[in-house]
């Protein structure tokens, strides 16, 4: 499989504290990886440089061959970056159709094939059924599937998913991890996923990259992972 | 859940069908005025109209844009400055100056608006501190106009004299007659009303809408919120311009107040009113507002008290109706989107 996303040395420093430090990592195309790590690892400074909304103190970042370490958040969204942030990002007070919506309007669908095209988001996300109610009234599970919905319609390939159980009861951090493994297959995107649940993790089944003190400690599969014994000391101490 | 299922297409983008049936009523009770009566409303009806095109441009800034501006005013003096002085100087021309005047005066207070508009939103001003720099620019154009007196006039005002329709040389109207020139005026007002109107239904519009309610997910969506925000605030200039150039033809003066920090938040006072999430809303807003003033300044027993019942007409709305008189009538009408957008 070809590299999608190639990082190379990335490093932020924010005055003093150092975030990130001379990570490097890869990732192809209709890859699945999750990324975790102790609070304060650098995760959603890694994810924010990735999106554009944080510059790289240095390193580089390349999409589909393509440097973009220095490109704008909006720049990088069209062509093909899509970012879920951990506090749910929508449209609060637009319909659930409406929502969608705006994210097709930001890519070249004719007038004509865009109310199909969000009926297809919605099925995609079982929102179809609520297409007309008002965001803000939705439950918090259905919000994140909206915001994951919106990505899809906006046409990211790569997706980055900043918690995206968070605040979900187990019945529904179950169905995410289907529901993101089946769009992964079925239309063939890559995802990275910050989360800490480790029954959700265990489900999705991805190579996992775990970051601890701004730098890669170490990657594999989940099972290796679980077994690694410096992964076991950064999460329960220095057992 | 299937219970909740609804017409997908109604919301906020959608359902402004019944506001299409209010702006035909407006405008044919409108065309009808100067068949029913004549005299004075004949004659001051046509400038209201044209303070509701400035009301219009706030409100597709403010309602749909969540920009609020207090600037207003500068891009209609622009507009009337320009109307004024082309129909002045700019005469032996093969092309008639009153036309050349509206045309500078449109484009000109648009490109001003561009221009402010880019330097400011590129840097990231937001809320309050564009708030600001639109008040600071309602200043400058009025300090401006008072200082080039040789030119404007100064504080005694520019007079403007009423335009002549032309086509060419073979056809010649004057606008002195002030039936003749209402009808230019609202043939003028129908038009833009229509063509704003379909602009902020359609795409451009929408995305207007995204950024108010979310620029962060706008921008993460791939759209460049900050050029957005300039075209609509061009395009509210270019608006308040039009406005403008017509206003001065027909009140046949350009005046320094007429770009002022007062008659800017008058303008606010109006969309606030009228309803700023309604075109037809802030239109209708302007000409009721401005009647209103007009009628109790001259009851010589209140005359002096009236901008203080205006302001209480104002806190009135502002605290009862958030979504002014668009937003009562639509929920006398039942429904609508109710109070979707309130607090914004």
């Amino acid at each position: 499989m070809a590299a999608l996303l190639v990082i190379e040395g990335l490093t932020k420093r924010f005055r003093g504290l150092v975030a990130n430090s001379d990570v490097s990592f890869a990732l192809a195309a209709g890859e699945l990886r999750c990324i975790i790590g102790p609070n304060g690892a650098g995760k959603t400074t890694f994810i924010s440089m990735i999106s554009g909304h944080v510059i790289p103190t240095s390193g580089r970042i390349l999409f589909k061959d393509r440097d973009i370490t220095r490109l704008p958040v909006h720049v990088r969204a069209r062509i093909g970056i899509g970012r879920k942030f951990q506090t749910p990002t929508v449209f609060d007070n637009l319909s659930v159709y409406e929502n969608i919506e705006l994210a097709v309007l930001a890519t070249p669908t004719p007038r004509r094939g865009r109310h199909a095209k969000i009926m297809r988001t919605l099925d995609l996300v079982r929102l179809a059924d609520h297409s007309g109610q008002t965001v803000g009234a939705l439950a918090h599970g259905a919000r994140q599937w909206l915001e994951v919905g919106i990505l899809l319609a906006g046409e990211a390939q790569l997706l980055l998913l900043d918690e995206p159980t968070a605040g979900m009861t187990a019945e529904e951090t179950h169905s995410t991890g289907e529901l993101i493994r089946r769009l992964v297959r079925e239309l063939s995107l890559s995802a990275i996923i910050i989360e800490h649940d480790i029954n959700f993790i265990r489900d999705l089944k991805a190579p996992v990259t775990v970051l601890h003190l701004g730098r890669v400690l170490v990657e594999g599969s989940f099972a290796e992972i679980e077994r690694n014994e410096q992964v076991r000391s950064v999460y329960l101490g220095n057992a | 859940m299937t219970a909740e299922s609804q017409p997908a297409r109604r919301g906020l983008f959608g359902g402004f069908r019944r506001e299409d049936l209010a702006a035909l009523v407006v405008f044919l009770l409108l065309a009808a005025v100067p068949l029913a009566i004549s005299g004075y409303v004949v004659y001051i009806l046509p400038q209201y109209m044209l303070l509701g095109v400035l009301a219009m441009s706030l409100a597709l800034l403010w309602g749909y844009g969540g920009i609020v501006s207090f600037g207003q005013a500068a891009f209609f003096a622009i507009g009337a400055y320009a109307m004024g002085l082309a129909m002045k100087h700019l005469i032996g021309l093969p092309i008639n100056s009153a036309y050349l005047g509206i045309l500078i005066g449109t484009i000109g207070a648009g490109l001003v608006a561009l221009l402010i508009g880019y330097f400011l939103f590129s840097a990231g001003v937001r809320a309050a501190y564009f708030v600001v720099a639109t008040l600071a620019l309602s200043i400058v154009v009025e300090q401006t106009v008072k200082s080039f007196s040789d030119i404007t006039g100064g504080w005694n005002g520019l007079y403007v004299d009423r335009m002549t329709l032309t086509l060419g040389s073979m056809f010649e109207l004057s606008l002195f007659d002030d039936a003749p020139i209402y009808y230019v005026v609202l043939a003028v007002v129908v038009p833009v009303y229509i063509v704003v109107a379909a602009l902020m239904r359609g795409r451009f519009g929408k995305i207007v809408i995204g950024i108010r309610e979310n620029e962060d997910r706008m921008t993460a969506l791939g759209f460049n919120v900050p050029l957005y925000k300039t075209l609509v605030f061009g395009l509210s200039g270019l608006l308040a311009g039009v406005a403008g150039a017509f206003y001065a033809t027909h009140a046949q003066f350009a005046h320094p107040v007429n770009a002022g920090v007062l008659f800017s938040t008058q303008v606010v006072i109006w969309v606030a009113i009228g309803g700023r999430h309604s075109l037809l809303g802030a239109f209708v807003g302007a000409i009721v507002v401005a009647a209103l003033s007009n009628y109790l300044s001259s009851i010589e027993a209140i005359q002096s008290y009236w901008p203080l019942v205006m302001g209480l007409i104002f806190i009135a709305v502002i605290v009862l109706f958030r979504r002014g008189l668009a937003g009562l009538v639509e929920s006398l009408a039942g429904k609508g989107p109710h109070g979707r957008v309130a607090g914004h």
